[in-house]
Formats: C-alpha cells, structure tokens, sequence
C-alpha cells in the first residue's frame, strides 16, 4: 500500500519538463516504475508529487542510423530493447543483456530510462553503454545536454540529474570496425542482479592489436565503475591469456565492491578478476564477428 | 490535490471500464479489491514473485508493480479473462491434465506468463518457456510439470505438430 | 519433449493412475478463494503492532492516540487475553497471543488494530507507543548455553528447551571394533517454509458467544481447541473454516500467530469482522522456519564398510518459543536407524532458546538433518575405503521384509515394507551410474552425486491422533465427504474423493468434498507428519465401506441374495454370482432413501491402524514408532560446478526414485516428489538462508533470499517403486518428504565428486564454495 500523493501524467515532454521546473526535488518521476514501487510499497520513498511519463509514447523510440548510430528513447521498455532486430544485429551486446535483466514481466514494463536513472550501480544497462561510448541526453524547460553515460552516475542511486531535468534519450555510436563487445554477471538465478558484473569492449587494428579497450564493472563500487587502469592493461598491446589475467588484476584494484547478503567485498574482488577475463574473451572472440 | 481520485478508462478481460480511483492505488489492489477479480494473488512486496502476474496487451506484466492509472488506455487480462466461457484455455486445460497444479497459489501468474509466451511465440523451446516463467515463484511443485504442461498447450495450440 | 505419460499400476478403477486434481479447474481460473480473497459485510482491516527489538522488556503500551484516530474500531493488546499462554502441548504452553512482559523476537506482535481501511489500520499502529527496556539476547546455540547467558525465559535455565539422551546396543565397544572410524560435523541453515500465500485470517462473532474464523490453516483443529480455550468457550462454539490453503510445509500455517488471536479479539471488541493479511515481509521475518542445526557424527564401519555403530549429537536453534522442538529433536534422531542397518547407536539432542524467530516444523521435518548428515558421511566412508558409493549403500540397506514380517531396529521402530535397495538399483540403472565418467569443459566440472532417505508416514502423536471421515449419500446419488484433513496443495482432497469413489464404486465426480468446517466436518489432526493420506485415507476406506455395507444390504435384499453376494463397480450395482442381476447406483440409492421406510446412509469411519500397533513413541527414550509407516528414496543428481566462480547449477540428470507403498495417484506422487527434492532439498543445498545478525533477519525479501526458480529446476525423472504396505490404505505410504530428504546429501556428492570438495555446512551457495575450492588449490601446491 502507497502513501498517498498528488499525481499527473503529462502528455508531453514540454508538460513533464514544466512540472518539473515547478515542484523540483518535492516530486517524483515515475516511468515503469518497477525499480520505484518497490521502495515506495516499502514506505521508503514517499513522494509528494508523483510525475507519471509512462505514457509519453513520444520517447518509446529505437532509431538506427548507418551513420549516427542508435538512438533510444528514454521510454522504451527493456523488452523491446531485448528483441529490436536492429540492436540483435548491430549492438547485440544490448539485446543480450536485457535477455538476462529480471524477468520478461519487469523488462515488459520497465524503461530504459527509469532503469539509468535509478542508478544503481548493480544495473546491467548502465555498465554496458559505459564500453559502448553511449551518450545521455538529458532535458529541463528550454534547456538540454549531454552526458556521457560513465558520468552520469555519480554515487549510490545518486546521478548527475538535477531536480528539473529528465533523461530523453541514450545516444550509441556506431562501434569501430574490428569491436566485439561483451557483458556477463555473476548470477545464482537468470535474472539475478549480477552480484558483480563485467562489461568489456575490445577494438583491434587491422594487425590484430588491441586499438581500444573499454572495461566497465557492476556492483563493484557506489556507481557502475569504469576500470581505466585495467584498460590501460591491454591497449596498445597483441592481447594474450596473461594480460587478460593482470587486466582481471587490476580491474579488481579499481573495484570497491560492497559487502552484503550475495557476496563479500573479498569475494566480489575475486570475481571481477574472474569476469573481466572472462568477458574480454567473449569480446575478442566477438571482434572475429565484426566487420 | 493529494489523494483526489482521477479518471481511470481502461478494459479489463473484454469489459470496457470507467471509474475514479485514488493516484497511490496498485492495479493489483484495484483488481482485487474494486473489482472483486481475486484470481490475481498477492505473494510478496519486493516484485519477485509473480504471483500478481497479468497481461496488459497481451503481455505478462506484475500488476503489483503497475499504478492503476498506468493502465488507462490499456487492455488488461486477468486469470478470469483467460477461458472462453466454460471453455478452458489450452493451457489451463494441460495443467489440470498433466497434474501441474499443486497448491495453486502460483497458478494465476503461471497461466498468465504461458498465455503471454504462446501468443508471441507459437513453437517456443524449453529454454524459452522455463525463461516465460522464471519471474513466477512456486513453491511446490518443482516447475517440471508446469513446463511441460506449457509445452504440451503449446503443440495443441499449433494443431498437434 | 513435452509429455511424460504417467504409469497406470495396480488393478482400479480410479486409484493407482494419474488423476487430476478435484481443485484444479477452480485453481486454474482463479475462482479458488484463498483466505486474502474473502470478504465479510461491514469487514474491518487489522493491523498488528510489531517489536523492533529481539530481546526486551515491555514497559509501557499506550494505545490512547490510536484509539482517538478516526476510522480505528478497536485496538487490542496483550493484556486483553488474560494470562492466556499457549502451546503445541501441555507442558510446552509457553507464548502469549499478544506479548505482555516481554518480546523474545525481533517482530514479535504486541498490539493490533483494527481500521475501516488497511491505511489507516496503518496509521493507527503508528501511533501506538510502545515503551521497551532493550535487553541482551542470545541468537545462536552456542550463545544459548555459555555461561551466565541471558534468559529467553525465566525458569528455562541454560536456555535449554529439549533435551534427549537415547542409548541403544554398545557404541563405544561398536567403535572399538571398527575398522575405520569417523566424525564428521555438519550444518544446515535457517530456512524459510517457502509457501508463496502469505497467512491471512478473517474472523468474527456471529453471536457473542460464537466464533468464525477463515484462515489458511493447515491443521485447523489446532485454531479450533486454542481458540476455544483462549476465549473459554465450547469447542461447538468455534467454527473453523478451511478455504484453499497456498501451501504450509508444516509451519506456521500449522500454527497460531499474534494475527490469528488479534482478529478475533479486536471483532470481538469492534463488534464487526475483522481482516488481518500478512505480508511476505512478516512471513520472511517472523514466521516459523526450519531449525538451524550443526550435527555432528561418528560412524564405525567394518573394513567392507558394513555399519557397526552411530553416535548422533544435534545442537539445534529453537527460537524464541517452544512450539513442535519436542518434535523435531525426536524426529531428528527417531531415522538414524533407517534406511540401513544401525546395530548400535547413540543420540544426544540439545535444542536451545534465542531471541530468534521460533523454529518448526517443515518439510522433511528432522530426518532432514540427520539424513543429510549421515548420508554425506557414508559418502566420505566409501572415498576413504575406496568402496564405491552405490554399492556401500546396497550392502547397509535394509532388505524388504518378506510378506507378514517386520523389521525391527534397535529403538523399536517397525517398518513392514522398504524399497530402499530397488530404490537405489532403479536410480543407479537409470544414471548408468557404473559407467559415469569424470567430465570437465572449460571452466565447468561436473558430477554426480547419490543418496538414499527415509522418512516416516502416517505420524501418529499422543492425545492427536483422532482423524475421522463421514459419508453421507444424497438421495440421488451423488455423495457428500466430510473430512477434517486438509488439502495445503498436497493433493489430499483428490486423494480422499478417489478413495471413497473406488471403495464406492462410482466415478470420481460424483464425490463432493466438503473442504473443513469445524461446524460439520469430523476432527481431525491436521497436514504434518506426512499423515493425511496414511491416516485419513484410512478414515475414508472406513467410511466409505460402512456406506457401501448400508447399501449393500438394500440391494441384496431387492436382489433377494446375501449382502457378501453384491457389489458395487462403475456405478453398477450387481449380483457377484449372476453379473446379469444389477441395477444402477442411483436406483439402488433412491430405493434405499425413499423406501423401505427410506434409510439415512451415513458411513463414518476413523482411523485406528497407527494409533493401535505398537503404541507411541517416547520421545525421552527414543523408543516406538513415530510413524505408521515409512517411504524410502533414492536419488542421483548430477551440478554442473562453476570451478572458478563457485556457483552450483542442477543439470537434468536428475533422477528419484520413491516407494511410496502404492501411488494412489501416481501424477501427484510425481509432482510432489519432483517439488520435494527442488524446493525444499536442492534449494537447501545450494540456495536459501537466513542472515541473522543478532536477530535482525537480514535478508527478509524474495530478491535477498533466494528462492529456486524455473529456469533452474532439474527436469527431474521419478520412478515409482512399488511395496504395497499393508498399513497404508490401499498399500500407501508417504510421498516426497523423502526426496527433500535424498536432495540435499545427493548434491553435495555431486559437487565432491566434481571437485573433491566437501561443503558440509549448506547452503552451498558461490561464495561458500569459492573459498573451499581456492582453499584445497592452495593445500595441493603446498
């Protein structure tokens, strides 16, 4: 049972954006809600003002673009993420993801959007546009801007969001040729949040060299954590067993990973060590794939 | 104003819908408790355990986890919307048949994921049926015979191929 | 893929063949009602008032700004009941309906409420203001017994609440002569029941001297006499009513809670029905769960690893309260000696007190523990005698006595018939467990493991055991069944129905089960101790044949031939010597009500057959039979290891195989086997605890505990193995607490012979197994 509240459901993106701008931090904006009404049937969270998007339609998009790349907007459901054949083609690391996101009940209802903005650093979606290069666009009355999505958490279910603004769209580049990306997590059931996680995306010249390397963690600290010294581990290099292993290594150094029910700091540690090898792998073997 | 009812035009199981209902109001309660459908149980707080399971629009959604409002505009199935008539769905028909059913609290939601499963894909595979109900909680049963019965209304669906 | 077509076996019509269940259409649909989904006119919503601390005095209550609240109707407290204490026995009535002194757990109720809506029953249990004195506590055993510890209750000294020590041939000069003695310690967690349907209650006073209650009750006749007692009134004033029960594992849906008494209270003092629905949240944190118990045992075995001698000590944490510990401490020990031959064994059982939430009864109830214990040991026997692990059990198992006799072990228990070894041949066979090789890909192991169980049936406990059935044949035909046992999901309604319809004659449909109602329905003990079908089955054959000779005379007189020449099958009733003489049942029913002056056929019948052989058992010696019956299982399962990360997973090669007697309904056998080996074996093995941190339960949501779920549920194969036990009705006996039993010893085989490690303390959940791995890594490079 909720505690009561003063509800709207904008119809547009402008209206949303002005009720915003009016209540600020007194309200709350709700999408899916799936991650939301948990806490909120809990008597965590207890609004005042409840800002319901769910049914701006105008931001339930998937655009792909040869060029630009991939647009979604911040109302798709994860579902919908998981089975466009433009993301199984081009970005299949998206679609495989939220195959393993909760289960088809939540990712029928859930947003994107909503998800990101939880900013849980145990989130899945998160980790995995930080390797992608993936951009926020984030919108208040009149303004917008861009984030880049490994800045845009910024402490535990904290994000750069200010009072008046709300997440529109997530931007993802087309990936250079010779890229394979990956993300897997450690679960007990399909559909667990990962009790650590790890997101690699590993591009190679044309000599089979690693050009570029992008290693992300989740619940391994307060945010989804880009481990940029355990990409260094492997840039510039011809990628062999032992250097997946240091970059495992280091990854885990970066990591400050919580200490809870599912799994001790300790063992979270061992764990990234196991999933950046892991996932690194798959993401080579993946580069084979790409053009 | 905080608690003022707002409008609420939504079907539920073929039957066209318009009633005021208070913002903070769960579609599970409303289900239950206004319209007295109370086939849709109640199993947890934390949205894990399925037992709330519906379709809106055909698909399997937790109705614990949805404000009664969000489904204005939309279509929403419950377990009494699911036979035609006296007529059982197939599926519920092969979880009576194959002895599925145990204490049935879990049911409901079962059927609901399965419906929504054979609507999207006719000839799923085992992997994809076991994935349909993985957000459905039992405790008794141990899912083999649910699974099977699944697969089993999912060939007398497609004809018996 | 698909369908699995159940067996057909015996010679009946109904019985012995895969029958659907009598509620499943109703489950199916969702018209089956559930205590949630009841509704009374002008229905108030409870609200129970909980203690945020585990150990404390109460100093103070004051309920005045609740009371004041608009839309409160009554507010009650624990000085409403009087001194009323409770228990499952006389000598254990320990615990109050609402606590008065004292708080032993974290969320212990101390007031109730009850509103015109849930929110402001919310509200108004907001604002009551409850005064504690925080007091040390004690939350594990070992806390318990130290010296100088705080007391859970005042007069339990050492907090020790059950104590056995059982003592039978010579263990030390057992051990003495053994070839390879050991001991080895285990664990096994606090686990929750598991049942998805929240309690809920809905209570009233239709008179002010008559109760209603509608409750998920496994064991209604428990409510019914406490409630009596509680209230002081003639148990003929107490009407229970049984709806669809969403599964009990012999918990609290067995039990009382502060909900239970406070709705009644607070209806009584509102004058109006009261509505208290808990949530998964109180069940996670405040209902009953499975004993935490570390076991430690020491086993001598000849050089060929026969079994010389046990000794069994089980240090158990009971909770705050008493409730089934007597029980479950017996019950922990009463199976040492099954399912192979004990010639020698010892028994010392501690059950402690702690402000944690009480302990009970579940699924597997005791045997759980020690079965696991022993079985895991027998395993570590056979690595260390290089005896191969199916071929260790074969030789200690206890053969099938020969029609007409009786096993006896040494404390007295009789078993009749065990399909232990055909049990472990057909699951052995049916692994091709003699050409199972080690297999390893990439950074998976797997292995398979391999167990066998017992566990009793028909439970039989002193001062409980009165189960009746009543038929009573409407006059067209169809039949009515009254019973006071109780369908938690088991499938014992369809059980009943099926029993009645053969021993009738006529066709399932045509019995009408009138599910409890203490209003009409004869007593009876209730769902636990795997009883129903044993003992209320009985019941129900009684019944319904005392029905059939009421019939019968009728018609041998129409017939003009003696009662023993007329039968009754398939609805037809006819002369044995001259099939061709016969009449349909509702002609012979409609003679025999309308006619002659028109007879009432009731037949009544109870169950005798545990109660009488062999008396009752004594729990402080450990001697007698705690069950009428006992069923065995065998099981193999094969995880697949995750070496590097320690995550276990259950792969299809899963295989039980489980002498039930007979399988009255073999399909039920099967899902009740299936479920019993996954939920509340396997998921023991590898996933669910409760973390307690000084009786703060940690992990009180379904995200934090984990629950199995489908995706991970082995398709388990079952092969029924058939004994035909001449105490069971139509030869049953118990189906699938045995494989919550053979699950948990089976797995952590399998994950020692995937990768030479022993988890002894379960769940064997990653992180567990992580470290035991790295530890004997780290061992075999020294």
């Amino acid at each position: 049972m909720l505690a009561a509240f003063e509800y709207f459901a904008p119809k547009t993106v402008e209206e949303a954006l002005s009720l915003l701008s009016k209540y600020k931090d007194k309200a709350k904006m709700i999408a899916g809600g799936q991650s939301m009404l948990v806490v909120m049937k809990q008597r965590l969270l207890t609004p005042e003002y409840l800002i319901d998007i769910k049914g701006l339609t105008a931001l339930d998009y998937i655009k792909y673009d040869e060029k630009q790349g991939l647009r979604i907007g911040a109302l798709t459901i994860h579902r919908a993420i998981e089975k466009s054949p433009d993301i199984q083609k081009h970005f299949g690391v998206l679609s495989e993801m939220e195959g393993n996101l909760a289960t088809i009940q939540t990712r029928n209802w859930g947003t994107i959007g909503g998800n990101l903005c939880h900013s849980d650093p145990a989130g899945d979606p998160a980790t995995v546009f930080i390797v992608l290069k993936a951009r926020f666009k984030l919108a208040s009355s009149g303004k917008e801007r861009i984030i880049e999505a490994e800045d845009f958490s910024t402490d535990y279910l904290e994000a750069d969001l200010k009072p008046n603004e709300m997440l529109i769209e997530i931007q993802v580049p087309n990936p250079p040729p010779h890229t394979g990306t990956a993300y897997e997590k450690l679960m007990v059931m399909k559909g667990d949040m990962g009790v650590v996680g790890a997101a690699v995306s590993i591009t190679l010249d044309s000599k089979g060299g690693c050009q570029d390397a992008r290693i992300a963690l989740s619940n391994a600290a307060s945010i989804p954590l880009r481990a940029k010294k355990a990409e260094k581990v492997l840039i510039g290099k011809t990628i062999n067993d032992g250097l997946l292993t240091e970059a495992g290594e280091v990854a885990a150094t970066e990591a400050d990973p919580p200490n809870d029910v599912h799994g001790s700091a300790e063992y979270r540690r061992e764990m990234v060590k196991v999933f950046v090898k892991r996932v690194a792998r798959l993401a080579l073997e993946k580069t084979k794939a790409a053009r | 104003m905080k608690g003022e009812m707002k409008e609420l035009k939504f079907t539920v199981n073929g039957k066209p819908y318009e009633l005021k209902v208070k913002p903070e109001t769960l579609l599970v309660d409303l289900l239950r408790q206004e319209l007295k459908l109370t086939g849709t149980k109640v199993g947890c707080l934390d949205s894990a355990c399925g037992a709330c399971t519906v379709n809106i629009d055909g698909k399997a959604v937790r109705s614990c986890s949805v404000l009664a409002l969000q489904a204005n505009g939309h279509e929403v199935t419950t377990i009494e919307g699911v036979a035609d008539g006296d007529e059982l769905h197939p599926i519920q028909q092969a979880m009576i048949d194959h002895g599925a059913i145990e204490c049935g609290f879990c049911t409901p939601g079962m059927v609901m994921s399965a419906r929504a499963l054979l609507a999207e894909s006719p000839d799923p595979t085992r992997e994809e049926v076991k994935e349909a109900i993985q957000g459905n909680l039992c405790a008794d049963a141990g899912y083999v015979k649910y699974i099977e019965a699944i697969e089993i209304a999912a060939k007398e669906i497609r004809g018996g191929k | 893929m698909g369908e699995t077509k159940s067996e057909v076996f015996g010679n009946y019509s109904i019985l012995g063949k895969a029958i659907p269940r009598v509620d499943a259409k109703a489950k199916v649909t969702g018209q089956a009602k559930y205590a949630a989904d009841f509704e009374e006119a002008n229905m108030l919503w409870g609200q129970i008032k909980r203690s945020p601390y585990a150990h404390a005095r109460i100093l103070n209550i004051d309920t005045s700004k609740a009371e004041k609240l608009p839309g409160v109707k009554a507010v009650t407290t624990g000085k409403d009941f009087g001194g009323f204490k409770w228990g499952w026995s006389g000598p254990t009535r320990d615990e109050e309906p609402l606590a008065v002194e004292k708080v032993r757990y974290q969320y212990e109720g101390v007031a109730g409420v009850a509103a015109v809506d849930e929110e402001i029953a919310q509200e108004a249990c907001d604002l009551i203001e409850v005064d504690y004195e925080p007091l040390p506590g004690v939350f594990d055993p070992f806390e318990a017994m130290a010296e100088g510890a705080p007391l859970v209750h005042e007069g339990r000294p050492g907090n020790i609440c059950v104590e056995y020590h059982w003592n039978f041939g010579d263990v030390e000069k057992a051990f003495a002569e053994s070839y390879l003695v050991r001991e080895d310690t285990f664990q096994t967690p606090r686990q929750a029941k598991g049942y998805l349907e929240p309690p809920a209650v809905v209570a009233y006073w239709p008179d002010p001297d008559r109760i209603v209650y509608i409750g998920a009750k496994g064991s209604p006749y428990f409510p019914y006499r406490i409630l009596a007692r509680c209230f002081n009134l003639p148990l003929s004033n107490v009407r229970i009513i049984t709806p669809i029960i969403g599964s009990d594992f012999g918990g609290t849906k067995n039990d009382m809670t502060p909900a239970d008494f406070s709705a009644v209270m607070l209806a009584k003092k509102a004058g109006r029905p009261v509505k208290i629905v808990t949530s998964q949240f109180d069940t996670l944190t405040t209902d009953l769960r499975r004993h935490p118990m570390w076991i430690t045992v020491k086993t001598g075995v000849t050089k060929d690893g026969i079994l010389k001698a046990t000794s069994l000590k089980a240090v158990a944490d009971g909770g705050a309260y008493t409730r089934m510990s007597p029980l479950t401490m017996f019950l922990v020990g009463t199976c040492m000696t099954l399912p192979y031959k004990l010639p020698n064994f010892k028994y010392d059982a501690y059950n402690y007190f702690t402000n944690n939430p009480s302990s009970a009864a579940m699924r597997g109830h005791g045997l759980y523990h020690s079965r696991f214990a022993a079985d895991v040991q027998l395993d570590m026997i056979a690595e260390e005698l290089g005896l191969d692990p199916v071929e260790i059990r074969l030789k200690n198992s206890i053969p099938n006595p020969k029609s007409g006799k009786i096993y006896k072990t040494v404390n007295d228990v009789h078993v009749a018939t065990c399909g232990v070894q055909e049990c472990i041949e057909k699951v052995a066979e049916a692994v091709n467990w003699k050409a199972r090789k080690k297999k390893v890909e990439g950074y998976r192991a797997y292995g398979l493991g391999f167990a066998a169980a017992t566990y009793n049936s028909g439970t039989k406990l002193s001062a409980h055991n009165a189960c009746a059935a009543i038929i009573r044949v409407c006059e067209d035909g169809s039949v009515n069944y009254l019973t006071g046992a109780t369908d938690v999901g088991q499938g014992s309604d369809t059980i009943m129905c099926a029993i009645v319809a053969e021993v009738l004659g006529i066709k399932l449909e045509d019995i009408d089960l009138k599910r409890v109602d203490s209003a009409f329905t004869p007593v009876d003990p209730g769902s636990y101790g795997s009883r129903v079908t044993v003992h209320a089955g009985e019941a129900a054959t009684k019944a319904a044949q005392d029905a059939k000779n009421q019939l019968l005379e009728v018609a041998a007189e129409q017939f003009g031939v003696k009662p023993d020449d007329v039968d009754i099958k398939d609805k037809k009733v006819f002369v044995k010597s001259n099939p061709e003489r016969n009449m349909a049942w509702e002609r012979l029913v409609r003679i025999a009500c309308y006619e002659t002056p028109g007879k009432v056929i009731i037949g009544r019948g109870y169950s005798t057959q545990g109660i009488s052989m062999y008396g009752l058992a004594d729990f402080s010696k450990g001697v007698g039979d705690i069950g009428t019956n006992y069923s065995f299982t065998a099981q193999a399962s094969e995880v697949e290891v995750d070496v590097e990360t320690g995550v276990i997973k259950c792969t299809d090669n899963n295989v039980i195989a489980h002498d039930c007697g007979f399988p009255l309904n073999v399909q039920a056998v099967e899902t009740q086997v299936q479920g019993g080996s996954y939920h509340q074996g396997i998921s023991a093995a590898v996933y669910e605890e409760f973390k307690m941190d000084s009786g703060q339960t940690l992990n009180p949501n379904l995200v934090d505990y984990t629950r199995p779920r489908a995706y991970e549920a082995p398709m388990t194969q079952v092969i029924h193995v058939i004994t035909n036990d001449p105490y069971g009705p139509f030869g049953a006996k118990e189906a699938s607490e045995g494989s919550c039993c053979s699950a948990p010893p089976s797995i952590i085989s399998a994950i020692h012979d995937a990768t030479g490690v022993w988890i002894n303390d379960l769940p064997a959940q990653p992180e567990k197994v992580f470290w035991a791995l790295k530890k004997k890594r780290e061992k075999g490079q020294k």
